[in-house]
């Protein structure tokens, strides 16, 4: 029984792995998009007929309806809202958290593409906290 | 037998690097690589000469326009989003469309650009209903990117063309017509 967890496990540390969020903290909103999609989008079709994405309505619309929403689509929900709430936070703050790295590894480079790029580059002399940024921000 | 290995090894490989059992064609790479392809020479666009003509060509096609015209030089990429019948909500299985444009536009490569949103429809029922319907539906799109998908709204203009410009070489009534396209109009003022 354990040998078989394990085995599931590494599965899914390979599969995820491959597709970058093996210290999975952000996802990408393609991705968030496709989890609800996937875990709400029978209920979506049920209860919000003609409901839009904007203005977080599927979401005020499937809270309303919470009784009647199936339980993996509201553990869903709730995943993807703090994981998107995290990456943007990374991506807000990937420049000034890398402040120190590009002052001494990419001195002369301008402008926030270019930058990181060069950080990107530089990764095995980033610190952790720069590294943990570019990653979360989903710029790898 | 080393061959075939191989070639079993490259498939696995393809599968995982899409990171998905449904492995999506479209990436936010393919999409941040095209819109960023800005040249120094980029025309300025007027959105409301734009609208002008669009309003002033209904059923005639806007192709050969002045201004429609500019619009070829800017960097740009088209996507199909569904939506429900002659309505503005946007499908769910068009969610992740919508996420992967909204993930391109938070990228630092475009992050600082302006984008046009251009609803088109096919050649299909009446002209007019049809321009009305493709406005309608690039500012559901517009309103989803800037509320629940976190970009600023000042980088963002929906318009809409109805039916008035399909791909060229394409029948007008065919469903490839249908799209939305995004346009790099240039740095944010």
């Amino acid at each position: 029984m354990a040998t078989r967890n394990m085995l599931a496990g590494a599965v899914l540390m390979a599969a995820f792995g491959a597709a970058g969020i093996a210290h999975a903290q952000t996802i990408s909103f393609a991705d968030a998009a496709t989890a609800l999609t996937q875990d709400c989008g029978a209920d979506i079709k049920k209860l919000c007929r003609g409901i839009n994405l904007g203005n977080h309505q599927i979401q005020t619309c499937l809270e309303k309806h919470q009784a009647k929403v199936s339980p993996t689509c509201i553990s869903t929900l709730a995943d993807i809202t703090v994981s998107i709430e995290r990456r943007l936070a990374a991506q807000a703050g990937v420049f000034k958290v890398c402040g120190a790295d590009a002052a001494t590894l990419c001195k002369g480079v301008k402008g926030e593409a270019h930058l990181l790029q060069c950080l990107i580059k530089t990764k095995r002399i980033d610190s952790q906290k720069c590294n943990q940024a570019i990653t979360d921000a989903g710029w790898r | 037998m080393f061959l075939r290995r191989s070639f079993a090894g490259l498939t696995l490989a393809l599968i995982f690097a899409a990171g998905s059992a449904e492995a999506q064609q479209l990436s936010d790479h393919q999409l941040i690589q095209s819109l960023g392809k800005v040249k120094a020479a980029a025309p300025a666009i007027d959105i409301t000469l734009l609208i002008d003509e669009a309003n002033a060509n209904v059923g005639k096609g806007v192709a050969g326009l002045p201004n429609w015209s500019q619009l070829t030089h800017l960097p740009q990429f088209a996507v199909e989003i569904d939506f429900e019948n002659n309505s503005i909500a946007i499908e769910p299985e068009s969610y992740r469309t919508i996420g992967l444009i909204a993930d391109a536009l938070h990228h630092p490569l475009l992050r600082h650009y302006k984008f046009l949103v251009v609803g088109h429809t096919n050649a299909t029922g009446k002209p007019e209903h049809n321009l009305e319907l493709s406005l309608k539906r690039a500012d559901s799109i517009m309103t989803a990117l800037a509320t629940t998908f976190a970009v600023p709204a000042n980088r963002l203009v929906a318009i809409g063309v109805g039916q008035e410009l399909p791909l060229a070489s394409t029948d007008p009534k065919a469903a490839v017509n249908r799209r939305v396209q995004l346009i790099n109009l240039g740095l944010v003022e």
